[in-house]
């Protein structure tokens, strides 16, 4: 086990068993979502990020507690990893008061402003320029934090990306886009929209901003990396790029059918050659004893959290209409019949 | 705040006493800084309030979307979109982002920005500077929609939706720009709420319901008919969303006829709404078919001539109401 590291601009450094748990808890918890899901206990989409645990550990690893995260639809990773409550989560997932919007969210819609989890964004590339005006916004008003926004290869093709990687290089702002490059937007190869991995990277740079690449089967990797960007857009406070290859285990969603688009057991193949986690327990980081205890808190960290949600009340079907508006708009509303 | 303004004056006047008023405040926008706005909305604004009135790249989505995220943040950025048809290429981040962001995130997330926007015809713009939108934003939760018709409710609701928690879509006239021109006065919220209705005249012929620069043309029109007896009450709606239905129904229950004015397509417009609103709440206050006058489903063409066949005005509206006062 690594010790934490002071350096300038962060406090502590996670240790290599803190990012070895963070990517087991994110696994296990969605592991345990998708067994939900097919024992009807839950319902509605499910977007997996299994096997891409390491881009979230080893970001997201990096930041401050105050620092900011917008994620995609599939984000559970990213919330776990910012430190948003499994139990929290599910019960959001289950549609539960206890939720994080008591269940108006819900999977692609968490948010947990508390702990700097800005939220994820369903529209694909949507939440990078809420991450970018956030963290621009945050250094006028005096606080030294950065923000990170996550993206796929999909949401790199968006508009509103380019866009705002060309206004951070204009404005500048202490963001981070953090690229997870699964190979494929949907069913779309990447390898037809930008090129070999790498490539979004390369496109990214013509903006005039740092751009890298990183393997995230490896999460010690990826933290290095990633924390030595981080490091540096927090001190000069000019946004940087990087594109973290992952690969995509599971189909686009809980019912997509990807055999349609893709060779059948491609996925279990990733988890043979490309699973993050695999890769960190056949590291000299870790050893067995603290990869058995970690998995064993873990296992009951998260079915305590499951158990803890199940344990909540839906909530009231009135409420479906209401936190449109603010309380006082909507109590003239009410009064008013708008 | 005695002397004239012009209707684009009162905006920069609110834009520089909001500033004023609160570190918070941000403008942003295409062409605001050292232009001063296309319209001269901010001109001055950038020298008076450093680092505050900030010129973006050509690139509205990442603007709203910045916005939506430096609001997150604590800021109460003011976005200026140059013309009302180019918000479609923001439409994402309002729809999507300011207007769920709320309820997404079950009331941790508030978004309070107002995003400004030029609309109206007669100004020979052509088909992609001209057409009315706000209908499209009226329809989506989430947002509130003000569109000012004089110098004193530019002035005050610009203040206001800066203020407001909510985040507002303001529709300004940019034919109203420099041909309007008043004092803004004592501050003109409305006393029950701050989206009320004012009944900008009296009658009891004839409720017309408009907003805008439609508002002037309709007091014109009311000017002609009371010649011939006709005294229409005149209702400039101020807010399209919410829209205050207490003065509606307080007017139409008094005239029992209703016509609705607008700028905006008629097809599926904001009269449609209000429309519907009255013949199911006020049936039986209505003694003749309710009546919308409103733009044909077309484009705003440039020429001239083509333009004022198509839109509203006080001659077209003049005829509409007395035969609706007839009926």
């Amino acid at each position: 086990m690594t010790t934490p590291e002071e350096t300038p601009s962060s406090r502590s450094r996670p240790s290599a068993l803190d990012l070895y748990e963070t990517m087991v808890r994110i696994r296990e918890l969605e592991t345990r979502i998708e067994s939900l899901h097919y024992s009807g206990k839950m319902h509605g989409s499910f977007h997996s990020s299994m096997g891409q645990e390491g881009a979230a550990a080893g970001v997201i690893g990096c930041l401050r507690s105050t620092d900011l995260v917008t994620s995609t639809h599939r984000g559970h990773g990213h919330a776990v990893a910012k430190g948003m409550s499994p139990t929290t989560i599910v019960a959001e997932l289950l549609g539960l008061q206890a939720g994080s919007s008591g269940g108006k969210g819900g999977s692609m819609h968490l948010h947990d402003i508390g702990c700097g989890f800005l939220g994820e964004n369903a529209i694909v590339a949507g939440g990078v320029p809420w991450a970018a005006g956030a963290a621009w916004a945050s250094r006028r008003l005096g606080k030294d934090l950065v923000a990170v926004s996550f993206v796929g290869d999909g949401g790199a093709a968006q508009g509103v990306f380019a866009e705002t990687l060309r206004m951070a290089r204009t404005w500048g702002t202490p963001l981070l886009v953090a690229c997870e490059n699964n190979h494929l937007a949907h069913s779309m190869p990447v390898e037809r929209t930008f090129g070999e991995p790498g490539s979004i990277a390369a496109w990214a740079a013509g903006f005039g901003i740092r751009a890298e690449y990183v393997a995230g089967d490896d999460v010690f990797g990826v933290h290095r990396i990633a924390a030595e960007m981080i490091d540096e857009v927090r001190i000069t406070g000019r946004a940087a790029f990087l594109e973290v290859e992952v690969w995509r285990v599971r189909a686009h969603s809980l019912n997509d059918p990807d055999y349609r688009y893709l060779p059948r057991d491609l996925g279990k193949s990733h988890l043979q050659t490309h699973d993050p986690i695999a890769n960190a327990e056949r590291s000299p980081e870790l050893s067995d004893a603290e990869i058995a205890a970690a998995r064993e808190r873990v296992t009951q960290e998260i079915a305590d959290a499951i158990e803890a949600a199940f344990e909540g009340q839906a909530a009231a079907e009135s409420l479906a209409t209401s936190g449109v508006y603010t309380e006082a708009f909507e109590r003239e509303a009410q009064l008013r019949g708008w | 705040m005695a002397g004239e303004l012009k209707y684009a004056e009162a905006i920069r006047r609110a834009l520089a006493d909001e500033l004023a008023s609160d570190p918070n405040v941000v403008v942003m926008g295409q062409e605001i800084e050292a232009l001063g706005g296309v319209f001269t909305a901010t001109q001055g604004l950038a020298e008076s309030f450093e680092g505050r009135v900030l010129d973006t790249p050509l690139a509205e989505s990442a603007t709203v979307g910045w916005a939506i995220g430096a609001a997150m943040a604590g800021l109460r950025p003011v976005v200026e979109i140059m013309f009302m048809d180019f918000i479609a290429t923001a439409m994402d981040q309002i729809v999507n982002g300011a207007a769920k962001l709320r309820y997404m995130s079950g009331g941790q997330i508030t978004v309070p920005i107002v995003i400004r926007t030029p609309s109206d015809a007669g100004t020979g713009h052509g088909p992609q500077h001209s057409q009315h939108l706000e209908t499209w934003f009226a329809h989506v939760p989430g947002l509130v929609v003000a569109m000012p018709s004089t110098v004193p409710d530019a002035y005050w609701m610009l203040r206001q939706s800066i203020r407001d928690d909510n985040p507002v879509v303001f529709v300004e006239s940019k034919y109203l720009y420099f041909r309007e021109s008043g004092e803004i006065g004592p501050e003109s919220r409305g006393t029950a709420h701050p989206y009320e209705a004012r009944i900008v005249r009296n009658g009891h012929s004839v409720t017309v319901v408009t907003a805008g620069r439609m508002v002037a043309e309709s007091l014109a029109a009311a000017e002609s008919l009371a010649v011939d007896g006709i005294e229409c009450e005149v209702v400039d709606l101020r807010f399209i969303w919410p829209y205050d239905r207490e003065t509606l129904a307080q007017s139409i229950e008094r005239t029992n006829r209703l016509m609705i004015v607008h700028e905006a397509v008629q097809d599926f417009g904001w009269g449609s709404e209000i429309c519907s609103w009255a013949a199911s709440e006020l049936f039986y206050s209505l003694d003749a078919p309710i009546r919308r006058l409103a733009t044909p489903r077309a484009p705003i063409p440039f020429a001239a001539h083509l333009e004022s066949a198509l839109v509203p005005n006080r001659t077209i509206i003049e005829s509409a109401v007395r035969d609706l006062a007839m009926h």
